[in-house]
């Protein structure tokens, strides 16, 4: 039996299960958090830095995805200060590749635009990095396109997790860090893709598509990672 | 009631913008009850006046951009970034991956269809091309922004009247940001 605690997030008093994060309770009670790294199914690593909050008591802010809910918790999710990072991370995530929504195929299909319409993003008031991306075609089926990459790691997440190929994983650090296939090799000729596709699905923007569509087609739908692991759970 | 005195200008740019501006259809008589359209790829005119509004379209990509920007700047009341060029350089800027050098041996020697006899072209009255594309906002202040690939006819027509209006327009609220 899991046990209660109270907790209050924007003055709302709300009951919720101890072993869940901050996260699941406010999106349980429709408590808008936003979010990039976070696909539910997926384990949460607190890597975009979108959903923090402020908890009474502390200077510090939390993400609210890694913070498991407390006892008489006072949550913060909307104060100017909140509201004035999720800009800032925002327009970094714009400044540090290269998103050209005119030429993308997730154009109109996009979290990274979604995110951007939402904080109110009309320009970006840091000098964008504009680094020379590889773009992978390698593949038969997908490309894998550094220049939208925002390094949220779901597509890591969901082919270690979900797939269990490990095909996906992170080099370097900071500005520089990259998504690579095995040990930075092409990923057409990865030696543990299965081809599933799962990565693409988690991905939230266009670094991730099928050959098979052009600019503006992107239809992605990560809730069925989410689906998948939902069944996974019952079946166990 | 004294007319405003509106400019829109074409820098680094395709002209999508200034297309999609003349996609407000029958609505540039509204702006034309309130404005004079005193420069204008669209109209005829020398120097950049004195203005109220300028739409900037295009980002700066040269030596003659930034001049006439500049100029802009200290002759504009409200500058307005014009599309997702302006705002944050767009497809103009994705020469900014590479070396302005390769960019130029790429275009004028190299292209398969100059047959490997092309030379970059070195005339002194061409203008000259920066290093890096940058958005109109590294280079002076802007007031307005209006992203977009280009962005949508009503969106230009709300903000521009807005600000013919002296009312300032918040595109956010009114749900109409749209990058691409």
């Amino acid at each position: 039996m899991m046990a209660l605690v109270t907790i209050y997030i924007d003055g709302k008093k709300i009951i919720a299960g101890s072993e869940k994060t901050i996260l699941e309770v406010a999106r349980e009670n429709n408590i808008e958090i936003l979010t990039m790294c976070h696909l539910k199914g997926l384990t949460d690593v607190g890597a975009c830095r979108l959903c923090m909050v402020e908890l009474e008591g502390s200077p510090k802010l939390f993400s609210a995805c890694t913070t498991k809910v407390a006892d008489n918790m006072i949550v913060t999710t909307n104060s100017e200060r909140i509201r004035r990072y999720q800009r800032i991370t925002t327009e970094l995530f714009f400044a540090e590749r290269n998103h050209i929504c005119a030429v993308c195929v997730s154009n109109g299909a996009c979290e990274l635009q979604d995110l951007g319409y939402k904080v109110g993003l009309d320009a970006i008031r840091y000098p964008h990095l504009f680094p020379q991306c590889e773009v992978d075609t390698s593949h038969p089926l997908y490309v894998m396109d550094q220049n939208r990459c925002i390094s949220c790691s779901r597509c890591i997440r969901a082919c270690a997790e979900v797939e269990g190929a490990y095909n996906w994983d992170m080099m370097n650090r900071g500005y520089q860090i990259r998504v690579i296939s095995d040990f930075n090799t092409l990923w057409g000729e990865s030696t543990t893709c299965t081809s599933c596709g799962k990565c693409v699905q988690a991905c939230p923007t266009g670094a991730l598509w099928a050959k098979s569509i052009v600019q503006g087609q992107q239809d992605k739908h990560p809730e069925f990672i989410t689906d998948l692991m939902e069944r996974r759970k019952m079946n166990l | 009631m004294n007319k405003k005195k509106l400019a829109t200008v074409w820098l680094g740019g395709c002209s999508g913008c200034h297309m999609s501006l003349l996609d407000i259809d029958e609505r540039i008589l509204e702006v034309a009850k309130l404005a004079d359209i005193v420069k204008s790829p669209v109209v005829d005119g020398k120097d950049f006046p004195e203005v109220d509004i300028a739409l900037v379209e295009g980002s700066v990509t040269s030596d003659e951009h930034l001049a006439e920007l500049l100029h802009i700047r200290k002759n504009t009341k409200t500058l307005i970034a014009f599309g997702d060029c302006a705002a944050m350089t767009n497809v103009t800027g994705m020469r900014n991956y590479f070396d302005l050098k390769d960019v130029f041996e790429t275009s004028y020697v190299n292209s398969i269809s100059n047959d490997q006899e092309g030379e970059v072209p070195d005339n002194p009255y061409l203008l000259r091309l920066h290093d890096k594309v940058l958005p109109l906002q590294e280079c002076v202040p802007v007031d307005f922004v209006i992203p977009g690939c280009p962005p949508n006819a009503d969106t230009i027509f709300y903000v521009l009247f807005e600000f013919l209006n002296d009312r300032t327009p918040n595109l956010s609220e009114a749900k109409k940001l749209k990058y691409g």
